[in-house]
């Protein structure tokens, strides 16, 4: 078996990608993204930090991140797993039908930010439940369109099953009443597509500008 | 008999249900003797027949052959033809506002032909194929729902800039080939109904059927179709675009306001693509368009007794309005307009009254840079969270991470992405030079209820600062954002919560005279007591 077949070479690659895809990060975070244990999480980020591929950085807001040699490595790594699985033709077509999508996705958290109330755009307090669950329902009907591109990107690579899973739990606890999981917390509808967005462009090697 | 198509003059005593609001705008705009290029109006009632029956309607062709004939007499060109050649925009129009939902097709008619012929016309081979480049990328995003940049950078100031934008029309050609499964025909006609289908579909695409969902509009209404003799902001540098407002939308202030681009065509405005100019550059650079401009937005603001928007092009120098619609002014700005209109004697005092809605009060207290204020201001963006937020300049997640620890931070980027997250936790407000009012920076700032400007065009970001306004600013430099007005300034000039203080105050004494209540109250109630009273007295 070569190094790059071995199953720690998998987790690694997983974990140095999740940060690529997700920013700044905390282990429970990368723990999320990835479906592994925070112990196992924590036990590749120091390997990475070893390799100088991730630093910590302190503060409030800081968290795991990768340096410039960690990113060029992803770069590298991620292209690598893309064409020896021979899926850049099936990840390209996906990628077209999700940007056909993700306007939607802006527009409807946008919808759901802010209303307009007597010709004003005003911030939406969530004091009519009629009018968020329009928006839900909207985003429900999304959600049903975005899941078979998720099916596609699985097959062609597995490690894209975990946004459908993410996707699908964030709906159904906003769903459930937890409102901050359609906008606003870094486990929520909006930030979860915004990975898949960015981990599309950076598996295919699209520079956003 | 004709049925689906109706001219545009002053003429039809046609409702904004058949003919849409923009083309029923574009009738008074002739009435009122404004320049608007010639055009005809596809009804919205032939677009219920296509959504009906899934093709266009008996009967549609012949109309659309005798209309084009009839715009061919008007301009004296051909469309299509090998000389002389006319092109057409084609604009999708509902009878209700649904901005930037549904399509928009320029320089239609430009075939391969067409455009040699425009070239020769005109001895400008760039122009004639920037203008096919712009409708194929036009049709390539109607029909595929995605933008078909090329990534090439094609320029008019270079030697084989015409060889360039031939690559990119290749380019754009194969994409539309690629997702559509079919090239645009390289028939006038046969592109004209194509784009009549296509603005048609557009009114059923899932953005617009979510939109209408989420306002309560009917999804049977349909949109009309304008199509219009092209006007070219591209054609030479006394031609250029621009949306013109009659008075400030930030303050309310009687003077026009509005971007412009000079040497360009009109949806670069609208995208944020290319960056704008201020629209008072227009009196310096083409007095004759300013004044004519000006002298529109006012006779346009006396037929409606309102501010207006306008979005006009001008070509080698004379003036053409494309679109215009009320101003709709919202927070202190509407408060400012209603008072001085009623000033004016435009409206009556209990119009005024009524226009504004204790809505507008509330937003009229949001901070804002201060309008006496000398600020500085850098840039001008879309405001995409309201608030005001002072802080020094980090052009990176890492540096807005490291600096937040000191002191107020404002996040500068190009665009946002997922690894900005934590950046913007940090920042106390922030800026960014792409995207619009629905981007992934808007989102987050709204969800951390952090001001934020947007879409700022003529905003350049690197490692160790920013460009705005000719101007290099090092990171680490304070600067202030009010994410109402999409001002940036530097340094920290003075932030007011009662930019309207003055005509507020008239307003709310107008309100208690017509209530008959002096008592003390909040301001929303005071407004409201005596829209109570004006519409009880309307009723009965």
């Amino acid at each position: 078996m070569s190094p790059s077949e071995s199953p720690q070479y998998g987790d690694r690659l997983l974990v140095l990608h999740a940060l690529r895809c997700a920013g700044y990060s905390g282990i429970a975070r990368v723990s999320a993204a990835t479906g592994l244990d925070e112990s196992d999480v924590e036990s590749e980020l120091i390997d990475l930090a070893l390799d100088g591929h991730v630093t910590r950085l302190g503060g409030e807001f800081g968290g795991w991140g990768l340096t410039e040699a960690g990113r060029a490595a992803d770069a590298e790594r991620i292209g690598h797993e893309l064409d020896s699985a021979g899926a850049r033709p099936a990840v390209t077509a996906s990628y077209e039908r999700f940007m056909v999508l993700n306007p939607e996705l802006l527009d409807l958290c946008t919808a759901w930010q802010l209303r307009p109330v007597d010709g004003v755009t005003t911030i939406n307090d969530h004091g009519d439940s009629a009018y968020d669950a329009r928006v839900l329902d909207r985003f429900t009907e999304l959600h049903d369109r975005v899941v078979p591109i998720c099916g596609e990107l699985a097959a062609a690579l597995p490690r894209f099953a975990r946004y459908r899973t993410r996707l699908a739990d964030a709906l159904d606890r906003a769903r459930k009443g937890e409102l901050e999981y359609v906008a606003d917390g870094i486990g929520s509808y909006h930030t979860v597509w915004a990975e898949l967005h960015e981990d599309l462009l950076a598996t295919l090697g699209i520079s956003r500008w | 008999m004709v049925r689906w198509v109706r001219p545009l003059s002053a003429r039809p005593d046609e409702t904004a249900e058949v003919l849409g609001a923009k083309a029923h705008g574009l009738v008074t705009l002739h009435r009122l003797g404004l320049p608007v290029p010639p055009g005809f109006v596809v009804t919205t009632e032939a677009c219920r027949a296509f959504l009906h029956r899934g093709r266009l309607p008996d009967g549609l062709h012949a109309e659309l052959t005798t209309a084009m004939g009839g715009l061919e007499t008007a301009t004296g060109r051909r469309f299509g033809g090998t000389r002389t050649p006319l092109a057409v925009s084609v604009r999708s129009g509902a009878s209700v506002s649904m901005p930037g939902m549904m399509d928009t097709i320029l320089n239609l008619g430009l075939t391969t032909d067409a455009t040699t012929a425009l070239a020769a016309e005109t001895g400008d081979a760039w122009f004639a194929l920037e203008s096919r480049s712009r409708l194929l990328s036009t049709f390539a995003a109607a029909l595929t729902g995605g933008a078909a940049d090329s990534g090439v950078l094609a320029r008019r100031d270079t030697a084989d800039g015409p060889a360039r934008l031939t690559s990119e029309i290749a380019a754009i050609e194969a994409v539309i080939e690629r997702r559509h499964g079919r090239a645009v025909p390289d028939d006038a006609l046969a592109q004209l109904e194509l784009a009549v289908e296509t603005v048609f579909s557009s009114w059923d695409t899932p953005r617009a059927r979510t939109y209408r969902e989420l306002h309560g509009i009917p999804h049977d209404l349909g949109t009309a179709v304008i199509v219009q003799a092209m006007v070219y902001g591209n054609r030479d540098e006394h031609s250029g675009t621009g949306v013109a407002f009659s008075r400030d939308p930030n303050t309310g202030e009687n003077v026009p306001f509005g971007d412009v681009l000079f040497a360009h065509q009109g949806d670069d405005v609208v995208s944020g693509r290319t960056p704008t100019r201020p629209l008072r550059e227009l009196g310096a650079r083409e007095p004759a368009v300013w004044a004519a401009l000006v002298d529109a937005l006012a006779r346009i603001e006396r037929h409606d007794r309102d501010a207006c928007y306008v979005e006009f092009t001008f070509q080698s120098g004379e003036l053409w309005l494309l679109q215009a619609r009320p101003g709709r002014f919202v927070g202190g700005a509407a408060v400012r307009v209603a008072t001085e209109l009623a000033d004016e004697g435009l409206i009556t005092r209990q119009e005024a009254l009524l226009r504004v809605s204790p809505q507008h009060l509330r937003h009229a207290r949001t901070p804002r840079i201060a309008p006496s204020a000398q600020a500085d201001i850098l840039a001008r963006g879309i405001g995409a969270c309201p608030g005001t937020a002072v802080g020094k300049i980090a052009t990176t997640t890492d540096a807005a991470i490291r600096m937040a620890v000191d002191g107020p931070v404002i996040l500068v980027r190009p665009e946002t992405s997922p690894h900005d997250m934590a950046g913007l936790a940090a920042a106390a407000g922030i800026v960014t030079a792409r995207g619009g009012a629905a981007s992934h920076a808007a989102v987050v700032a709204r969800a951390m209820a952090k001001p934020a400007v947007v879409g700022i065009g003529d905003l350049a970001v690197g490692p160790t600062g920013i460009r705005a306004d000719g101007r290099f600013i090092g990171a680490g430099t304070l600067v202030t954002i009010d994410g109402t007005s999409g001002e940036v300034a530097l340094g920290s000039p003075g932030i007011v919560t009662d930019t309207a203080d003055a005509h507020l105050r008239r307003l709310l004494t107008w309100a208690d005279e017509v209530s008959g209540d002096q008592s003390e109250r909040e301001e929303a109630e005071r407004l409201a007591a005596a829209q109570a009273a004006l519409r009880q007295a309307r009723s009965s």
